[in-house]
């Protein structure tokens, strides 16, 4: 089963984020607590973690958008 | 890079035990015969003279409390005498072992170590320096009033300077040293090293670790001295500052050449009771003060008991400790018992010790013990002796009436001159723009956040006039982090720290990336010491640096309260200027988390008379203020509203890339209009910004002034607005009891009366507690509730259409204390 790695929710009054950069492509093999992508609030920034083993079936988002919170930015098959 | 001390579980966990030294206790043994070879004979005599001038000195004080005359010399001395008879010893040993740079912070009981450290120094500098030194002390006035009155006075200039400065001090006249702003309990003069003597029990602990601070950073081998109580260990601030002297980081983080302990010693005259509380067996449970430095640090901060019965005892283990400071292994502790045969003051009727107890260590007085040893050995005869005292007593007495003499020492003229005091307040003067080479110890453009911040728009409209998300636009975080980062990369004196101040980059971000250019000395993590932050940051600007702190919310100003009421706000005052307070203090203004963190305590700070406060709104106005606060050589407090951290420049065309800076203190006209004006406090201008476009849409026009600063205030656009529109909203998220907005109100009031058409108006946060995020649109003023007060009262267009929940009697909430 896939799992959607999204933009947490990182405080109250933030809504949005910039991805500042991804550490993973397609294809890379992922280990639990492995980063994936550095996201930037207009507070910090903050490294986005896979929660799961796994490979990189798919990048979502672009480098440098801004994305709302929830927003899925790769997904691990 | 941060990260740099991992906590490893495999060595935390490991079963192991904590090992405790033995603590010294008393343990000088030094014969005579060794301490005439060490110091020589002259040495050990000067050290019983000070002592016996010390003693005269407060006991001629005593003698003016008592019976209103001292040796046929009639005064009626109103101020406090705190005195330290029978602590002699202890002040004039610990001055023997510093040096002249050396800084000493005293307490309400100083006169003796403010003494002893002025005449130790005089006699250890160069006799050029001190005619120098008096010569150019408040233009000279006092030099030539000694020379006149005085010469042939002591046994030099420099001592009945010293002695008359400090009396004419305690009486409160024009010629102390002090100009008469300081008084018994907080004289000082600073050029010998004694710094200010401090009324707030403990008050001096901070503050000396503050001074350390700068020492540390100057690298000038000088060390600081906070003179403080036994009844001190059980005030808050002085642990907090024992712990922040004894942080790991100086020696685990910091690189060298500043790494290493603080130097500051901790030398606690304990003289056992705390007033009336006898802290050994009945207010502390320490058995003997010294146990203390066993818990805050590994070396146990070199804790040792000392015989403060004997100035040789004293001064040995102060040059120990001198020492160890030197080679960077401060922070260090003393306990230096002695006895304070006279009373805690002079209301003092002995009610909590026994008589006996006096009389037994009236048997070990300090004075007769040195002069029987330097007599058994030889060193002085009986009647040498008598005629040092007998010297002693023309001193004083010569000093005495030369200071009770208004026409040789005239009182502080506030009769013919009542603003006098008002004049010393602040000091009103900045540096010049920090263009020094940078101090980063990488370019700029290497740190992620600051190119970041370098790419985004520098208005907050794109051409179209839509808003641009705050991750593209300048916000009100990057205005202030704008001027930060400039004064912090060119002015070398200046740092900062706070809680979270470094990786964090503050709780809200404004130091984002500055962890990556500025080494631990110049920006570090503090601990959660709100008291220490503000009395370090303090010290360090008294000694010659500038210092940029952070409380994580202004709610916690509490935890700061003696520090930013009694310290940062009075040392420029109490010195008449002779000090200056450098600091910034950033707080900011919280919300959604409820009742203690999200109040705008703006009204406490702008209630204490010598804080300069801000209150910025918009990133333009965030970015020249803070860059005129941290270029300010007066104390101002910078309050922040989270809810504006985002919010990108609406008013001004742009926030320009360069350096800029706004004077404080004046309030900007940010919409002009006919039918009203609103003046705002922080972030209810968007709040009457909202307001006052619907307001226009039924035909009333709104002139909105923002505040900007609070302490100083400038009254005119308000005055010249309330003059076109006849009335004024004042609208404030403070709770309106006691806020300056209602200070505002009533000063408008009564300079604008003939203009005004209809009262001044406050409309703020109702008095009780901040309710959570849920209730907090009934809380804090909102642009309906405006609306409500101006289209349903001030202007009343006879249609009911209140959206508010406002609709409260506020002469019955106040009758209920609400």
């Amino acid at each position: 089963m896939a799992t959607r790695i999204v933009v947490p929710q990182l405080g109250n009054e933030i809504t949005e984020a910039e991805v500042t950069e991804f550490h993973v492509a397609v294809g890379d093999t992922v280990v639990e607590g492995d980063a994936v992508a550095t996201i930037t609030t207009t507070k910090m920034a903050v490294e986005i973690e896979t929660p799961e083993n796994g490979e990189i079936a798919s990048v979502d988002v672009e480098e440098g958008s801004i994305v709302k919170i929830g927003t899925t930015l790769c997904t691990l098959s | 890079m941060p990260k740099e001390l991992v906590v490893d579980p495999t060595s935390t966990r490991r079963r192991t035990e904590i090992e405790f030294k033995p603590i010294p206790v008393h343990a000088y043994d030094r014969s005579l015969a060794e301490e005439r070879k060490l110091r020589g004979d002259a040495a050990l005599t000067e050290i019983l003279r000070h002592m016996m001038v010390v003693r005269e000195f407060e006991s001629m004080i005593a003698s003016f409390k008592a019976t209103g005359s001292y040796r046929g010399i009639e005064y009626a001395y109103r101020g406090p005498a705190h005195l330290s008879i029978g602590q002699e010893a202890a002040a004039v040993g610990q001055a023997v072992s510093l040096e002249p740079g050396d800084q000493i912070f005293g307490s309400h009981r100083s006169h003796g170590e403010f003494i002893a450290k002025g005449m130790s120094a005089f006699a250890k500098m160069p006799k050029e320096d001190v005619a120098d030194l008096m010569a150019n002390h408040r233009q000279g006035r006092l030099a030539e009033t000694v020379d006149a009155h005085l010469d042939s006075v002591g046994t030099s200039n420099a001592e009945a300077f010293l002695l008359f400065g400090l009396l004419a001090e305690i009486f409160m006249t024009q010629l102390g040293f002090n100009g008469g702003m300081g008084g018994s309990m907080h004289a000082f003069y600073a050029p010998v090293g004694a710094y200010p003597n401090n009324a707030i029990v403990g008050a001096s602990a901070g503050l000396a670790t503050g001074a350390a601070l700068r020492r540390k950073l100057s690298r000038d081998g000088g060390i600081c001295v906070a003179n403080i109580g036994d009844g001190s260990t059980g005030c808050g601030p002085v642990m907090e500052a024992m712990n922040f002297a004894s942080m790991a980081q100086f020696r685990q983080l910091w690189q060298a050449p500043f790494d290493g302990g603080l130097p500051v010693l901790f030398f606690f005259t304990n003289n056992f009771y705390a007033m009336g509380g006898q802290t050994s067996g009945e207010t502390m449970g320490w058995d003997r003060l010294s146990r203390i430095g066993a818990g805050v640090n590994q070396e146990q901060m070199h804790a040792e008991t000392v015989d403060g019965t004997d100035p040789l005892a004293v001064a040995d283990a102060v040059a120990r400790k001198r020492q160890l400071l030197a080679q960077r292994k401060g922070p260090a502790l003393l306990d230096v018992e002695c006895y304070r045969i006279s009373g805690h003051s002079t209301t003092d009727a002995n009610a909590y010790r026994d008589r006996d107890e006096i009389r037994l260590w009236k048997q070990h007085d300090a004075i007769e013990l040195m002069a029987g040893k330097l007599i058994n050995a030889g060193l002085l005869r009986d009647d040498q002796v008598e005629d040092m005292k007998a010297d002693t007593v023309r001193t004083i007495e010569a000093v005495t009436s030369a200071a009770v003499n208004p026409n040789i020492a005239p009182p502080v003229d506030v009769g013919s001159n009542p603003t006098l005091i008002g004049k010393f307040m602040f000091n009103d003067t900045s540096q010049p723009v920090p263009s020094g080479i940078s101090t980063f110890t990488h370019p700029k453009g290497e740190v992620a956040a600051m190119r970041a911040l370098a790419r985004k728009a520098r208005n907050g409209r794109d051409e179209e006039g839509n808003l641009h998300s705050p991750l593209r636009a300048v916000t009100l975080r990057d205005g202030l982090a704008e001027a930060i980062v400039h004064h912090l990369e060119h002015d070398p004196l200046l740092i900062a720290y706070g809680e979270e101040c470094r990786e964090w980059g503050g709780a809200f971000g404004v130091h984002r990336g500055l962890s990556e250019v500025l080494p631990h000395n110049r920006l570090f993590n503090s601990p959660i010491s709100e008291a220490a932050i503000v009395a370090t940051a303090i010290g360090h600007a008294l000694a010659g640096g500038r210092s940029l702190v952070e409380l994580m919310y202004c709610d916690f100003i509490g935890r700061a309260g003696d520090e930013i009421f009694n310290q940062l706000a009075k040392w420029h005052s109490m010195s008449a200027g002779e000090l200056t307070v450098p600091v910034v203090l950033r707080a900011s203004v919280g919300s959604k988390y409820g009742a203690q963190h999200s109040q705008d305590w703006t009204g406490l700070i702008t209630h204490i008379p010598g804080l300069k406060a801000i209150y910025p709104a918009t990133p333009f106005d965030a970015k020249g203020l803070m860059a005129s606060a941290l270029s300010s050589n007066d104390p101002v407090v910078a309050f922040e509203s989270q809810r504006l951290y985002d919010q990108v420049e609406l008013f001004a065309d742009r926030v320009p890339e360069e350096y800029y800076r706004i004077p404080i203190g004046e309030p900007d006209v940010k919409r002009t209009g006919e039918h009203i004006t609103i003046l705002t406090f922080g972030p209810s201008l968007y709040k009457a910004v909202a307001a006052a476009d619907e307001l226009a849409r039924d035909g009333i026009s709104v002139e909105i002034i923002d505040a900007r600063s609070l302490v100083p205030f400038n009254y005119d656009p308000v005055l010249t607005s309330i003059k076109k529109t006849g009335h004024l909203l004042i609208v404030t998220e403070a709770s309106e009891r006691g806020s300056f907005a209602m200070t505002v109100a009533a000063t408008a009031s009564r300079y604008g009366f003939a203009d005004l058409k209809s009262p001044p108006r406050v409309l703020g946060s109702p008095n009780w507690i901040v309710p959570g995020a849920e209730m907090e649109s009934t809380y804090f003023p909102q642009a309906h509730d405006i609306i409500d007060v101006v289209a349903g009262e001030i202007l009343p267009d006879g249609r009911n259409r209140r959206r508010g929940v406002r609709n409260w009697d506020d002469l019955a909430l106040a009758r209920a204390g609400l």
